[in-house]
């Protein structure tokens, strides 16, 4: 198991709470989360990238999301397109609080130190070119 | 019914359409749902009225077949909570609904179940039977035996704790809920006594500590009923996680056929498939049921086409193993000791998350056969037939953490296609000596379920788009149709309210992510994600798009 997992992390800022539980965190995903605008606390390097890669398997995200954040049931994450925002602070609210159609919340699962690795792991990712001809033979 | 009798064959005792005038059979009529999800299932048509149920948002329509151009007599739009498109593994699919008692009833996706008046459309009853927060959806289409409504859920990728319910058909109320693994007093098991021979508690004892308790088992397939024996079949799936170092034993009873009391839901047998899944090799395909001479003795059988690549013939009456022969190619087994019961395993395909990435395994974990997918079965040529995959996977395990609602899977495993370079292939099975008697390749997995007719015309589609005849003796194709998009539906064959014989079917690519690779996938413009690499072509032939077809001479 990944050390990040635990609930002791510090990287707290812009009124994000250390820790939320939620009943029902699936549920908990429908909710629009508070309007702050919070900021990366973590300078990203590799290691927090690998971090994040780590985490990311291990709480299940490539569960939803696929190997390599390339999509399965949830959207990729890794082809430039975001449908709530592309922010690191974006993409913490959506992993913390959660997005409907089924994006749990995982604030008060993961600590908000876990979940800025997990930002800086997707971010870290390339972002394929788009080419809008494809020829078939 | 979902696959019109009891015993599930999906036979047709209509003899309009035949070999010698297949090829005349053209569309008399078309419908778009407007939905993009994969359309599996089938519509049901009973009486003049073709009844269908879209994926997510599970819509139902009814259409009158008087009329001319069968125009829509009402529609019915529940409110289903989108938080099930975040949890439903395999794309907001829906496997069709089943008549009982001046009733329509269906599952919708998010863990209901509805009874809707046949004539009229308004809803009679709904009833919660899976929670969203423990990763439960519920796209199987319901059985009818008695008075009892048979429903199960999906999420063996999620966890869940597997069972079936029996509700009231006339007021919807759970009568009775049956888990397919855990304690005796939990899964409905009396050891000892009647036909039911597992251990004692041995849903808690082929399993370490309380991994039972997320050890998935979902019943996301089809029912089938024997009224003479009283007994209900269904399959369970895969056990979770799929890291198996998190689940040590044999992890009963998943990937297994169960055969319970419709009324209170006891167990009466139960053989497993797969023990100790490492493959993720769900049991959810239909239990057929026939009446076969095997060894020299007319037998009582039940044919099972398993992901895991063997087509299995079971005593239905005792569980007794009669045949069991691969119909796909299969590398993680030798065979199935018919003694015993157990496959012979090649340990070196054995997966988990200290043993990397294991190579060449065959078939992948999208299965032989798609559950999805069901089999026919004619009486006339004594004959099952069934679409099948020619897929192989590598496996890579690792070590996950089980969060209720979230995925719980822990495993990476790329597919490529198998010998021979076809994707996949319709066959025709002898299930009584286990054998092949003919087959159609294809060049991608096929992935539809089929029916076949007293005119000895069986009928498949491919996922190009194409929706074939064949003849049922021979394997002879007979005729051929684009319908725009690639089909994992089930056709059906109906009477019209004129006396002729009609075919229906859906066209809808989907129900699997794979399928949905690259610009297949349109119903998100955000979304491009790269093919999958052992169908990179598929997005030539087809796209998405739900439509409703009828043919006829």
């Amino acid at each position: 198991m990944v050390a990040a997992c635990g609930r002791s992390d510090s990287g707290v800022s812009g009124g994000i709470p250390a820790s939320i539980r939620y009943p029902d965190h699936v549920a908990a995903g429908g909710n629009q989360p508070p309007a702050v605008e919070v900021k990366n606390p973590i300078p990203s390097d590799s290691t927090v990238v690998a971090d994040g890669g780590k985490i990311f398997s291990a709480m299940n995200c490539d569960g939803c999301h696929g190997g390599g954040a390339t999509g399965w049931v949830g959207p990729s994450l890794v082809d430039g397109r975001w449908r709530y925002g592309g922010t690191d602070g974006a993409l913490f609210q959506s992993i913390f609080y959660g997005r409907p159609r089924g994006m749990p919340a995982y604030g008060g699962i993961l600590s908000p130190g876990a979940i800025w690795k997990i930002v800086s792991y997707i971010r870290a990712q390339p972002v394929p070119v788009t080419v809008p001809t494809e020829s078939f033979k | 019914m979902p696959a019109k009798d009891y015993a599930a064959t999906r036979y047709s005792r209509l003899a309009q359409i035949t070999t010698r005038n297949a090829a005349r059979l053209r569309p008399v009529w078309s419908f778009s749902t407007g939905v993009l999800g994969g359309h599996e299932g089938q519509p049901l048509v009973v009486g003049s009225t073709m009844y269908v149920v879209t994926p997510f948002p599970d819509v139902l329509y009814a259409f009158d077949l008087t009329r001319r151009g069968y125009p829509l007599k009402w529609k019915y739009r529940p409110d289903v909570n989108p938080t099930a498109l975040g949890l439903a593994c395999c794309d907001a699919i829906n496997r069709g609904a089943v008549y009982a008692d001046g009733k329509i009833i269906y599952n919708l996706l998010d863990g209901h179940t509805v009874a809707v008046d046949a004539v009229s459309g308004g809803e009679l009853w709904k009833t919660q039977i899976a929670d969203m927060g423990q990763g439960e959806t519920t796209p199987m289409a319901p059985f009818v035996a008695g008075n009892r409504v048979i429903v199960g859920p999906s999420g063996g990728e999620f966890g869940i704790y597997g069972w079936v319910k029996g509700l009231d058909v006339a007021t919807g109320k759970i009568l009775w809920t049956a888990h397919n693994m855990g304690p005796d007093s939990l899964m409905l098991a009396r050891p000892g006594r009647g036909r039911y021979r597992g251990d004692a508690n041995i849903g808690v004892s082929t399993w370490e500590g309380d991994s039972w308790r997320r050890g998935g088992a979902p019943v996301w397939g089809w029912i089938s009923y024997d009224p003479q024996l009283d007994l209900i079949y269904f399959g369970t799936g895969n056990p979770g996680p799929y890291n198996t170092e998190q689940r040590p034993g044999e992890n009963k009873w998943t990937n297994s056929v169960l055969a319970r009391r419709p009324r209170d839901g006891t167990l009466v047998w139960a053989y497993q498939f797969t023990p100790h899944d490492s493959w993720d090799f769900d049991s959810n395909a239909e239990m057929i049921l026939a009446d076969l001479v095997v060894g020299g003795r007319m037998r009582k059988v039940l044919v099972h086409f398993d992901k895991n690549g063997f087509a299995y013939t079971l005593d239905r009456v005792t569980g007794e193993l009669l045949v069991a022969e691969p119909f796909a190619n299969v590398t993680w087994a030798k065979g199935i000791n018919k003694r015993t019961g157990m496959p012979i395993v090649d340990t070196t395909k054995t997966t988990g998350a200290s043993r990397g990435n294991v190579q060449g395994i065959c078939p992948s974990l999208e299965g032989g056969k798609s559950p999805a997918s069901p089999a026919a079965y004619s009486p006339r040529t004594g004959l099952f037939y069934t679409a099948t995959n020619n897929l192989c996977m590598n496996f890579e395990a690792a070590p996950v953490t089980h969060i209720a609602g979230t995925p719980y899977i822990g495993a990476t495993t790329p597919y490529v296609i198998g010998p021979g370079g076809h994707g996949g292939e319709f066959i025709a099975w002898d299930a009584a000596r286990g054998r092949k008697v003919w087959g159609i390749k294809e060049k991608f997995p096929v992935w539809s379920g089929s029916v076949v007719t007293a005119g000895d015309v069986v009928f498949f589609g491919t996922l190009d788009g194409w929706f074939k005849a064949a003849d049922a003796k021979t394997g002879r194709e007979l005729w051929k149709f684009k319908v725009g998009s690639g089909v994992v539906g089930a056709p059906i064959s109906f009477r019209g309210p004129n006396g002729k014989q009609y075919i229906a079917v859906y066209a809808g690519i989907g129900g699997d992510w794979f399928l949905l690779s690259g610009d297949v996938r349109s119903d998100d413009p955000a979304d491009v994600r790269p093919p999958a690499d052992f169908a990179k072509d598929l997005a030539q032939h087809t796209s998405q798009g739900g439509i409703v077809w009828i043919f006829g001479l």
